[in-house]
């Protein structure tokens, strides 16, 4: 099922290291790390707490910087860019899925949505065009001037992922999506995830606690002690 | 939505601290706009001529001077030219509304005064055209809404007529000006000899001198001049520019340019401080949301203009209220206290504003530019 051109990866990490000073003592996180997603993959990241899964998503995200290696995605070398090219580049490539939403309390869902538009230069008609689109999608367009405490979990996640995926950026990146959610309010956003990665060909990189959830990518990796264990399933 | 929106609907996440924020922002504006509007208005000295002496009784400014002093004064050939004048001082219809008439000769208006009030040949023809004539001051004129043609009563506390009536009538014959906008113009002009003639007392004496010295004279120089020319006579004089008359005047209550300075400038220190401490809080209590902000994308430079717009939001209106609240009390002022809400002030005003914006947005903005990205991730 995955379109994976192997000979250039959408995602490329080589030689990545990376260590925290903790208390005066650095710990490594990762010392060389190795890892490549093609394009249109649907990656689920598990390992236990504290082996650098989030950290390893900040890297992607362009919010952390690794201390040593190399880290493109598409024609970008994050590990080399200064913050401001760092932060114009998530504007423009990368949307993000937080485990708790991460929803502003007092802009509507639309307003929310809209946020990263406004990093764009689109007219205010366009951007009100796309938040349409991308709440018709996530199935919420009837709760666009709803505030988000007044939606339940697996909602605002909804919002969340609209949030997302409303600028089009190629890489999704979603830590623990659905850690918050019930069964059922996860699967939707599960489902919602895989329709966006089989529809609209975006890259995934999903880190999850959750078994079930793995299942809904196209592959699973295991990160332990600094390293990927890649688990193969027919999809 | 627009950053801007944004930034206003942060301002309003905390009603009740941004409604008291303004609140602060506002007395401060209203306190500059008074003090501002009191030391522009009439009271003020600094638009107040250094170049015009006044020459007036030694004994004491009601006293009056002989007008033969006016001869040997004009002779002086730092003298450029020469008016005298008996100011009545009286009101119109009720007690308070207190008005000031200065009874002067208008061919020699133009030459001593034209500059400073703002005066036209044309003004000085309607004004000596019939002998009641008065000229109004822009300042009167707007505060009692009077027109020119219409006629007025002044009854002078003073200067009665002849058989006892104290009412004098004035038919308005034209609105100076004044040079600009601080000028006092809260008086009016009336020909001198309808009031002498008229009035019970003091007849052929004046209140003063009014002498504008040649361009090339040194006006200090020629005030001693004139004082000691009559050092030894029967009514001994004491010449001042308008400017050191009216320091003068005021410095016997008080240096009120330095007391409004110090007023005003402790106002805006303490609002100064309320407000970037306030802001300072509300950024800290968002540090998470701002780490949110810049994983999405936004810049440290959006971010801190974020926070700076929302600080300019607060003052902006805040100050707009306060301004509008100080010119409306001036507007409703009783006009003896000679407010003037004038441009400069406004403009003055407009300057602080954004200065204040922008000052007390620095610091918490600058919070917000460091607030790291990588703690969206982590801690909730
Ligand atoms: N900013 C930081 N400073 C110091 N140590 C850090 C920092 N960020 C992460 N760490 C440490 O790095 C290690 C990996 O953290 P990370 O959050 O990536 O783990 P994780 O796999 O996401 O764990 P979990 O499943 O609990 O979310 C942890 O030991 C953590 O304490
Ligand atoms: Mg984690």
């Amino acid at each position: 099922m995955t379109t994976a051109n192997h000979l250039e990866p959408y995602i490329q990490l080589s030689g990545i290291s990376k260590a925290y000073a903790i208390g005066g003592e650095t710990v490594p996180i990762f010392s060389s790390l190795d890892l490549k997603i093609p394009s249109g993959d649907f990656v689920a990241i598990m390992g236990p707490s504290g082996s650098g899964k989030s950290t390893l998503l900040n890297m992607l995200a362009g919010i952390d910087r690794p201390d040593a290696g190399c880290l493109r995605i598409g024609s970008s070398r994050l590990d080399q860019m200064g913050e401001a090219a760092r932060a114009s580049w998530r504007a423009h490539c990368m949307g993000i899925v937080f485990q708790f939403y991460n929803l502003l309390p007092m802009l509507t869902v639309a307003e929310n949505v809209e946020l990263p538009l406004l990093l764009k230069s689109l007219s205010a008609r366009d951007r009100r065009g796309r938040v349409e689109k991308v709440l018709e999608l996530v199935g919420l367009a009837d709760r666009a001037r709803q505030y988000p405490v007044s939606m339940s979990g697996g909602q605002q996640q909804r919002v969340g992922i609209a949030r997302a995926i409303v600028a089009d950026p190629a890489l999704l990146l979603c830590d623990e999506p659905t850690g918050d959610l019930d069964r059922k309010s996860a699967d939707e956003v599960l489902a919602m995830l895989r329709m966006l990665n089989r529809e609209f060909g975006k890259t995934i990189v999903m880190v999850t606690h959750d078994p079930q959830a793995a299942l809904h990518a196209n592959r699973t990796l295991h990160l332990d002690k600094g390293a990927f264990i890649e688990e193969r399933r027919a999809a | 939505m627009t950053l801007f929106d944004l930034a206003r609907k942060n301002a309003w996440r905390k009603p009740l601290r941004t409604a008291l924020l303004m609140l602060c922002v506002s007395v401060a504006f209203l306190i500059y706009g008074l003090t501002a509007s009191f030391v522009s208005g009439s009271q003020g000295t600094s638009a107040a001529s250094d170049d015009i002496l006044g020459v007036m009784s030694a004994a004491g400014r009601a006293q009056p001077l002989p007008m033969a002093h006016m001869n040997r004064i004009a002779a002086d050939p730092d003298v450029a030219a020469i008016n005298y004048t008996s100011r009545m001082r009286g009101f119109v219809a009720v007690e308070k509304n207190v008005v000031a008439v200065s009874a002067l000769d208008p061919q020699r208006l133009m030459a001593v005064s034209g500059k400073e009030l703002g005066l036209t040949p044309e003004l000085i023809d309607a004004l000596a055209a019939q002998r009641d004539r008065v000229l109004v001051g822009r300042a009167l004129a707007e505060a009692q809404g009077w027109r020119v043609g219409q006629s007025v009563t002044v009854t002078g506390f003073d200067m009665a007529r002849r058989g006892g009536s104290r009412d004098w009538s004035f038919g308005i014959a034209g609105i100076f000006e004044g040079e600009n906008a601080s000028t006092d113009t809260y008086f009016m002009i009336a020909d001198y000899d309808y009031l002498n003639a008229a009035r019970a007392r003091n007849r052929d004496t004046v209140d003063a001198f009014v002498v504008r010295p040649q361009a090339s004279a040194s006006a200090g120089d020629l005030a001693a001049r004139i004082d000691k020319m009559f050092a030894n006579s029967a009514a001994p004089t004491r010449t001042q520019s308008e400017k050191q008359f009216l320091e003068a005047f005021l410095r016997q209550y008080a240096d009120v340019g330095l007391i409004v300075d110090l007023v005003v400038s402790a106002a805006f220190v303490t609002l100064l401080m309320i407000v970037i401490n306030t802001m300072v809080f509300a950024v800290r209590e968002r540090t998470f949301e701002i780490g949110v902000l810049k994983t999405l994308g936004f810049s440290g430079a959006q971010v801190m203009g974020l926070i700076l717009a929302e600080t300019l939001f607060i003052v902006v209106v805040g100050g707009g209220v306060g301004l509008g609240l100080a010119k409306l009390a001036v507007s409703f002022s009783d006009p003896a206290l000679g407010l003037v809400f004038s441009m400069p002030v406004l403009a003055r005003a407009v300057v602080i504003i954004v200065i204040l914006g922008l000052a007390t947005g620095a610091l918490p903005a600058i919070k917000a530019l460091r607030t790291p990205v990588i703690a969206a991730f982590r801690q909730r």
